[in-house]
């Protein structure tokens, strides 16, 4: 009560653009588990732009002998086919967060990891539903959360198996697959904070003023619900990665021979009595990086919810 | 008058693990002479007073200084204190006089309050000396007169009937026998917004009653 | 045991010592880099049987103290210096087991919010045993017995009941009831109520502080009353305190003090509140200029002196402290002896403005006052949740909550109507049909001679844009997302009232007509004080010109100093727009200083409508004279009527036949047969001078010899 927010007083002068955004970032530092959750996140955000121009070897040649333990060499040993396991989980960490390939031969790729793609379009999808569905109310609402329910109901991997099947490997069935699996629960976080927020008067003078539905979803309410869905969201790259490794792990993943660190486990593991040591760090790479996006977030959410006040 | 009126409410009460030199403290930094000890729900374990926390000199005689230290250090109310059953108490519809005579009668200077085992509040010979002040008028101005008249039936009633007459305002009244002569006793009445020799025409004038005292207070 | 009286011990006359004492207390917080004082300097004292009021505006660390003596101050919070005696015994310093033990059941204390001492999933007489089985180790027949004796006491109404049901089962006057007793149940030395009342409807207030009043004579507890208002200072308080950015800066008897306040922010305080019976014609209020400093930017001379209108040099320099004053009153205040609040004059902005030619006050010039608005009849119902099965497949009966029935008024160009009434009686309904958020049930609206019976989707754009609404929540009203700027140029580019290249220019007109300068068109609310969001809010509904704006409440969560502030913008905005308002509010004083017109609403009807000065004046309906004796008045001498009104607002799914406000009329044995027709009939209108209206069966004639509820 009174410890009254001290920034609110401080800049009274115009802060530079610069400053601002500045200002923006350093609230992660206040907080050292946010801080923590960063560095693990950008260490492999920069392994993996290292990677476009640089790896040990070439990851997709079998240059070495293969099942190969950690040697001075091969860092992290070579897997059944001889190929440098270093340098496939350096090129394993584009397809996740860097790059998307299209389809066919073109050879074509898009900014952007496979799993940051897929939350994009988890966030896309949810949001708009979330915000009909709270907003319009009654039958919108009925309607919408009764389909939501319906798909959370049925089993993920299940539902991953049937869109690949329907729609053959790739990258974009993938981004298709997270996109599908994460939107309900986007939809009822943003259906549950657009519920609140649109009981503020501030939606009250938008109506008075007449502005249309969209106008009051899209511009007056998702603004506001902006830092709770921004933390959700980096939980939700850190499911989409896992999931990326299930669907690997299932040798329905990303297409091959590009690396990607669930394939790369699932490929280990048919050789694991040979080489006992090959699944560990794609493992331990996808736990480092949902560790530390989970870190992130968390700290995040401290902070903003402490700033919202 | 009944105790209710006239008691304190809300005493300090200090709980059983007090130390004895907090105890002394508090009833040395607030002026009082007496300490209920209550436990939870205000309930009375015991009572503290000055004479409790004195030491007898036999006791010390036989200790050296580490010991008497160490002794005072360990000294709480529970030990010092006079237990609840040997405390005497009152409730607070009874009447004051009950109050005096109780503490009168067992030469004690306060009665713990009780209602259903709980202390309500505490009344002391402070508490009853404001109430003889009330009841005699004390606080406001006015003629105070004392008449001595004989111990008989209707007495009172020519003297009352005298100050009705005049529609005098009576701010107290008292009466107390006569020492010095048996069937007779003295009627203390103050009366305000009158003058002296008002008072004196008309009461001096009542028969078989005579004016032992009269004086302006204000 | 003791000898006889120690001549030298004696007490003086004025018995034992204070319940409280608080001597010198300093309250910090820590925070991240640092910590902040809360309060400082801060010293009372309150014996048996008195009630101190504590007063001041928010953030002036009014709940921090109370907070400091019952060890609340969370984990960052501490006492950092100065003593709190708790019946001669220190507080400060002690560990928590010692201050339980300390405190025990000696300290209660009541809050705002009555359901964050209930707990919801108990039995009220459950929750009440529990004091008195789990302290005292009563047993549950006997705790029963005095439960129910407590209930009575602060007359709950059907105290055995009671017993037996859960808080939300009861109304928020009887909850609070309920605390009241169970505080008491344990007959404390102590009571701490923090803004008790402010949740409450003001006829239930009253009732709340005539009890408070009655239970300190009663039980001579010590009552420690935090408030920001004044009036409620004055109806139960004997001692206060004013509170000004965490230190005490006036402290004396509660008459003296309203007869003669010393400090110039205590005068202050008294000269922003407007007076029950003032109106904007003849009286002005008087705002603070500025704003309370934050803890940890407060000025190093006196607090107050960058606010105050007679600061000197000294004033900025050195501190000053508390010191007593002949009369005494204790203030702090270099010059207290030399300020005469009679000697004051108004800063020179502040002048009464010119009466604008047209709009005089009804008398004479009453030619040319088109009506803009004719509500006739106005109905809104909601329809109820049927619990049956066969209202479950819409074969039932439909159910209606009768939100408004029946009302009919007009408002004239460039006038205010003032609509007051106790929460739930359907104001905010009425201005939200007004306004088209809710489609009408039935009735007619006319707004400029266009009907407006649908809501907002069957109105044309042009239609819209001439009815703005101000609302009551400053801290909802403005998207947080949006700069202060964005936010007012918004309704200018969608009615296109500015073409697009001035918009920013209009912007900034706007912005300095609310007293805001420029610098405010880039700042987000969240860097906003409270009043000023508001101003921002008015700006906003002001941005489209609209004809007609509703304010539902625009003061009722701002301070009074900052009310006032925004009350005389409003009236600026009306004497410069010529915009014409209905001003919705639950204070009276407040509505009637603003208002030209008033309409008293009860359970969805207006009760009695008219010139507001003949509203505050006999003849009163029954209900108006309730609600005038309970407003709690700013002046402990005037003399008020004393009504309470029995019972609470009945549902407005059932409401009762005939008269609606018949079930807890006071005045109903005015009428032949205890009021017999009350309860059978609807009333009539009776119609006094100037418009005045008054929906009652008494006959105006009775009504007229009525005495009038305040008499200075």
């Amino acid at each position: 009560m009174t410890v009254a927010q001290p920034t609110a007083n401080v800049h009274h002068s115009e802060p530079s653009r610069l400053r601002k955004f500045w200002s923006g970032v350093s609230v992660v530092f206040t907080s050292k588990i946010a801080t923590v959750g960063l560095i693990i996140v950008l260490f492999w955000f920069i392994i993996g732009l290292v990677s476009f121009f640089w790896t040990p070897y070439p990851p997709n040649s079998s240059l070495f002998a293969q099942n190969l333990y950690p040697n001075s060499v091969n860092w992290l040993g070579t897997d059944h086919l001889g190929r440098d396991i270093a340098s496939r989980l350096m090129a394993g960490t584009q397809v996740i967060l860097l790059k998307t390939r299209v389809p066919g031969d073109s050879g074509w790729i898009i900014p952007g990891g496979v799993a940051l793609w897929g939350v994009f379009g988890a966030l896309v999808v949810g949001a708009f539903l979330g915000l009909n569905a709270a907003y319009r109310g009654g039958w919108w609402d009925q309607g919408i959360m009764q389909v939501l329910d319906a798909m959370v109901a049925f089993p993920a991997i299940v539902l991953y198996l049937v869109i690949i099947t329907a729609l053959e490997q790739g990258d974009f069935v993938v981004i298709f697959a997270i996109t599908v699996t994460g939107a309900p629960g986007v939809a009822r976080l943003v259906r549950s904070l657009a519920l609140d927020i649109k009981t503020r008067d501030y939606i009250r003078a938008a109506e008075t003023r007449g502005e249309k539905a969209s106008y009051i979803m899209f511009r007056e309410i998702l603004p506001n619900a902006r830092g709770p869905i921004l933390v959700d969201a980096m939980l939700r790259v850190g499911y989409a990665i896992f999931m990326i490794g299930t669907l690997g792990f299932l040798g329905i993943g990303l297409p091959p021979p590009d690396p990607d660190w669930g394939n790369m486990v699932n490929e280990a593991r048919r050789f694991i009595f040979l080489n006992a040591w090959a699944p560990f760090p794609p493992s331990i790479a996808i736990a480092s990086l949902v560790i530390g996006l989970n870190l992130f977030a968390d700290g995040m959410r401290e902070e903003l919810t402490r700033y919202q006040k | 008058m009944l105790v209710r009126d006239c008691m304190t409410r809300h005493p300090i009460l200090i709980s059983p693990k007090t130390p004895a030199a907090e105890a002394q403290r508090i009833m040395a930094e607030n002026r009082i002479r007496h300490l209920p000890v209550a436990g939870s729900g205000k309930r009375l374990l015991g009572l503290i007073t000055r004479q409790r926390l004195a030491m007898k000199p036999d006791d010390l005689a036989s200790l050296n200084v580490w010991e008497i230290t160490r002794r005072l250090s360990n000294l709480i109310a529970e030990k010092i204190m006079l237990p609840a059953a040997r405390v005497r108490t009152i409730e607070p519809e009874k009447t004051v006089e009950r109050a005096a005579s109780l503490m009168t009668d067992y030469r004690i200077g306060c009665l713990p309050v009780m209602e259903e085992n709980v202390v309500v509040g505490i009344i002391t010979e402070t508490d009853l000396l404001r109430a003889f002040q009330v009841m005699l008028g004390i606080q406001g101005e006015g003629v105070r007169v004392t008449v001595n008249m004989p111990d008989k039936r209707g007495e009172f009633a020519k003297l009352m009937r005298v100050i009705v007459d005049r529609n005098w305002g009576v701010v107290g009244v008292g009466t107390f026998p006569n020492a010095r002569r048996d069937g007779y006793y003295f009627a203390v009445v103050k009366i305000s917004n009158v003058t002296l020799d008002e008072v004196r025409d008309a009461i001096g004038g009542i028969e078989s009653q005579e004016i032992t005292d009269i004086r302006t207070i204000v | 045991m003791e000898a006889l009286l120690d001549q030298t011990t004696m007490t003086s006359s004025a018995g034992p010592g204070p319940v409280l004492k608080v001597e010198n207390v300093a309250v910090a917080y820590k925070v991240r880099g640092g910590e902040i004082l809360a309060v400082q300097n801060v010293s009372f004292e309150i014996n048996r049987g008195e009630s101190h009021g504590i007063v001041g505006e928010s953030g002036c660390g009014k709940s921090t103290v109370a907070w400091a003596i019952v060890n609340f101050l969370g984990a960052n919070g501490y006492v950092k210096h100065g003593s709190i005696k708790f019946l001669g015994q220190e507080l400060v310093g002690k560990s928590g087991e010692e201050l339980r033990r300390l405190r025990g059941d000696q300290i209660a204390m009541v809050y705002q919010d009555p359901m964050q001492a209930l707990n919801p999933s108990m039995r009220l007489g459950d929750q009440m045993k529990e004091v008195l089985t789990v302290h005292r180790g009563m047993s549950d027949a006997d705790a029963t017995k005095r439960c129910i004796e407590m209930l009575e006491r602060v007359h709950m109404p059907d105290a055995a009941n009671v017993m037996k049901r859960y808080p939300h089962q009861i109304s928020g006057g009887q909850q609070q009831r309920v605390v009241i007793a169970m505080a008491l149940l344990n007959n404390p030395a102590m009571l701490i109520m923090d803004e008790p009342t402010t949740a409450l409807d003001v006829t239930v207030e009253a009732a709340v502080l005539d009890l408070i009043g009655e239970l300190r004579r009663e039980f001579d507890t010590a009552i420690m009353y935090i408030t920001h208002n004044l009036g409620v200072v004055a109806r139960v308080c004997t001692q206060v305190g004013v509170m000004y950015a965490g230190e005490m800066v006036e402290r004396g008897q509660v008459a003296q003090i309203f007869k003669a306040p010393q400090h110039p922010y205590t005068q202050g305080l008294m000269r922003c509140v407007p007076k029950l019976g003032a109106d904007k014609a003849s009286s002005l209020l008087y705002p603070i200029i500025g704003r309370v400093p934050p803890p940890d930017s407060r000025p190093l001379g006196c607090v107050f002196g960058p606010r105050c209108d007679y600061a000197q040099d000294r004033c900025g320099e050195e501190h000053p402290r508390l010191r007593m004053l002949p009369s005494g009153v204790q203030v702090r205040c270099h010059f207290a002896e030399e300020i005469d609040p009679a000697q004051w004059t108004p800063p020179p902005e502040l002048e009464l403005p010119p009466e604008p030619v047209g709009t005089g006050n009804g008398n004479g010039n009453g030619a040319g006052e088109e009506p803009i608005l004719v509500v006739e009849g106005l109905k809104k119902y909601y329809t109820a949740a049927s619990n049956s099965l066969k209202g479950m497949f819409g074969m039932g009966e439909k159910r209606y909550v009768k939100v408004v029935e029946d009302v009919s008024f007009t408002v004239k160009k460039g006038k205010t109507l003032g609509v007051v009434g106790e929460s739930g009686c359907g104001k905010s309904t009425l201005i939200k049909t007004i306004i088209g958020l809710e489609e009408s049930t039935g009735g007619e609206m006319r707004f400029l001679g266009f009907d407006i019976t649908g809501d907002l989707s069957s109105r044309n754009k042009r239609l819209i844009q001439e009815l703005q609404m101000v609302f009551q929540n400053p801290d909802s009203t403005m998207n947080p997302a949006y700069s202060v700027g964005q936010q007012i140029a918004r309704p200018m580019i969608r009615f296109g009232t500015v073409p697009k290249r001035q918009v920013r220019d209009e912007v900034i007109r706007l912005l300095q007509a609310m007293r805001l300068g420029e610098a405010y068109y880039d700042r987000l609310p969240r860097q906003l004080s409270g009043g000023e969001k508001q101003r921002v809010g008015i700006a906003r509904a002001l941005a489209s010109r609209p004809d007609l704006v509703l304010c539902d409440e625009p003061v009722s969560a701002l301070d009074v100093s900052v009310q006032a502030a925004i009350l005389n913008l409003l009236l600026d905005v009306q004497h410069e727009f010529e915009t014409t308002m209905i001003f919705i509010a639950h204070d009276l004083s407040v509505v009637r200083f603003f208002s030209d017109d008033v309409a008293v609403m009860y359970l969805g009807q207006v009760m009695e409508i008219g010139p507001a000065d003949a509203i505050y004046a006999p003849p009163y309906h029954p209900y108006t004279e309730a609600l005038l004796s309970a407003v709690p008045i700013p002046d402990p001498a005037a003399k008020q009527k004393v009504i309470r009104l029995e019972g609470s607002v009945p549902s407005a799914m059932n409401p009762p036949s005939g008269c609606r406000f018949h079930t807890r009329c006071p005045r109903r044995h005015l009428l032949p047969d205890d009021g017999a027709i009350c309860a059978q009939e609807i009333p009539p209108w009776q119609e006094g001078e100037d418009g005045h209206r008054i929906f009652c069966h008494i006959p105006l004639e009775t009504l007229r010899t009525l005495d009038p509820v305040i008499t200075q």
